[in-house]
């Protein structure tokens, strides 16, 4: 019995990551008729509620650029970051009945599933400037390749955490319980809504450990000419990044196995 | 050829670990239909997930240089919110079938499945009888050397049988079956040899009705395996 011409595993991979991609938009989108928006109100959203406190507070919360933009620029890149937190937890979960194909297993999850988001945040992030723009609120644009570096380096970093967290979040279910309360805390010490400078200086060493708040000043540097992104390091985020999606890979690959075996 | 080397498997439960499969030796004959039987819970399944590729064992292996199906059953591999056309869709799509092919191959499943206009509507409102005919309509789509067949045919009405049938008897051309189910005739009109599985090992007998005459006999005596006494040998 002669088996057939077997396709390269780049091209069985390829396959799977766009069925894959293909089958998370219906259901994700498909089922109601907000789904395309809701891509866009999300983050509009919470830009609504934080311009709307910040804007009580003071006039000019950071001088050069509309507090809109300011707060768009901190609220992308965290929303990312957060779904595929969530996501990655419940990756393997909530994809159980398609590992009943060989060729797909969880790291494909995780990767289309983090490769979505990604789509999405950019389209988000790009679709809102836009509609700002139009609206009159806009400021100069900075530096577009910093903008794809630090994207670069932001997508390995949240795919090396999905990675790690989709064993986790099998290996001790308990931790997902906790992830809104790990999510809340970094919500307010990434400069989701400040900037690293409106910190007392005494906080900064503590803070800069965090490379969310690198992407997000950075992302704001990239953005914005007036905002001074003295704090954001891009060498320590791709530090943080390749080290992350190490550490992703190899749990995953330490365990893999166990994610799909019936104990 | 499958050949499964020391093969072991066992299962967590409250009292101890369960073992299924004790170091399993077994070269399954090459280009033959195999029909499995066991009791419930013997590891029929689980047998068959392995050597599918979606479990593995705890230690040993299963070799093999055969493209092998996934296993079709009722439960496993579709997505419920989905519809039937987009769960074809996707399988399609992972074994790397798309566009114009994509589409014939959905309208023979649909030809095939009988479910009409149920295509365009999630798995989750489907009878199991429905569900069935889809799950092995899929088999058509992508073309193997082996299929696995999980109790998918005891489901169907007469008509689906004889269907399931017809597409056995023009696959197995140029492929091989391996059915796990309790409905004897339809081993008996498929199968080539028999496997009777039990309590850490399993048995290959050179045709199914070996099998079923060691099967019928298990039946009437519930109570007659206790642990202690080791099973027959395990052959290849």
């Amino acid at each position: 019995m002669g088996s057939s011409v077997q396709p390269s595993a780049w091209q069985i991979q390829r396959d799977v990551i766009y069925a894959l991609l293909v089958r998370e938009m219906k259901t994700r989108f498909g089922k109601w008729r907000l789904g395309y928006a809701w891509v866009l109100l999300e983050p509009a959203l919470h830009i609504m509620v934080l311009v709307t406190i910040f804007s009580l507070i003071r006039d000019d919360f950071y001088p050069g650029v509309p507090t809109a933009l300011f707060m768009l620029g901190g609220i992308a890149p965290f929303l990312f970051f957060s779904h595929c937190f969530s996501k990655g937890l419940a990756a393997v979960v909530s994809n159980r009945g398609l590992f009943n194909y060989r060729q797909l297993r969880p790291f494909d999850a995780v990767l289309s599933r983090v490769f979505l988001e990604f789509a999405i945040y950019l389209a988000a992030l790009v679709a809102l400037l836009s509609v700002l723009a139009w609206f009159g609120v806009s400021t100069d644009f900075n530096n577009f390749l910093l903008l794809v570096a630090v994207n670069f380096f932001f997508f390995f970093f949240c795919l090396g955490l999905s990675l790690a967290l989709c064993v986790v979040g099998e290996k001790f279910p308990e931790v997902a319980k906790f992830s809104p309360m790990l999510i809340r805390p970094l919500y307010f010490m990434s400069g989701v809504f400040f900037s690293l400078e409106q910190v007392p200086k005494e906080y900064h060493t503590y803070l800069v450990w965090n490379p969310l708040l690198h992407v997000i000043e950075l992302t704001r540097e990239g953005l914005f000419t007036n905002y001074q992104g003295m704090f954001g390091d891009l060498a320590y985020l791709g530090f943080a990044s390749v080290s992350t999606l190490a550490f992703g890979l190899l749990c995953y690959r330490a365990y893999w196995r166990d994610l799909v075996r019936s104990q | 050829m499958i050949k499964l080397e020391n093969l072991t498997k066992s299962y967590r439960t409250p009292h101890g670990r369960k073992v299924l499969f004790q170091n399993v030796n077994a070269i399954f004959p090459e280009g033959k239909n195999i029909g499995i039987l066991g009791r419930n819970g013997a590891g029929k399944s689980t047998l068959l997930r392995i050597m599918g590729g979606i479990d593995y064992p705890d230690s040993g292996r299963v070799v093999t240089d055969q493209r092998i199906s996934w296993p079709m059953g009722l439960s496993g591999g579709f997505q419920s919110s989905m519809t039937g056309r987009e769960n074809v869709a996707f399988v399609c799509g992972i074994h790397g079938i798309w566009g114009r092919a994509q589409r014939r191959v959905m309208d023979r499943v649909q030809d095939f499945a009988e479910i009409g206009n149920y295509f365009d509507v999630p798995v989750k409102s489907y009878s199991s009888g429905m569900r069935s005919r889809l799950a092995f309509g899929l088999s058509i789509a992508v073309d193997f050397d082996l299929y696995l067949v999980d109790e998918v045919m005891s489901v169907g009405d007469a008509h689906f049988k004889r269907k399931c049938e017809e597409i056995i008897a023009e696959k197995r051309k140029i492929s091989s079956f391996i059915i796990v189910a309790h409905a004897m005739p339809l081993l008996r009109k498929n199968c080539d040899v028999g496997i009777y599985l039990e309590s850490g090992g399993l048995t290959i007998f050179d045709t199914v009705d070996e099998a079923i005459e060691l099967y019928k006999g298990e039946q009437p005596k519930p109570q007659s395996r206790s642990g202690a006494t080791t099973p027959p040998a395990v052959n290849a």
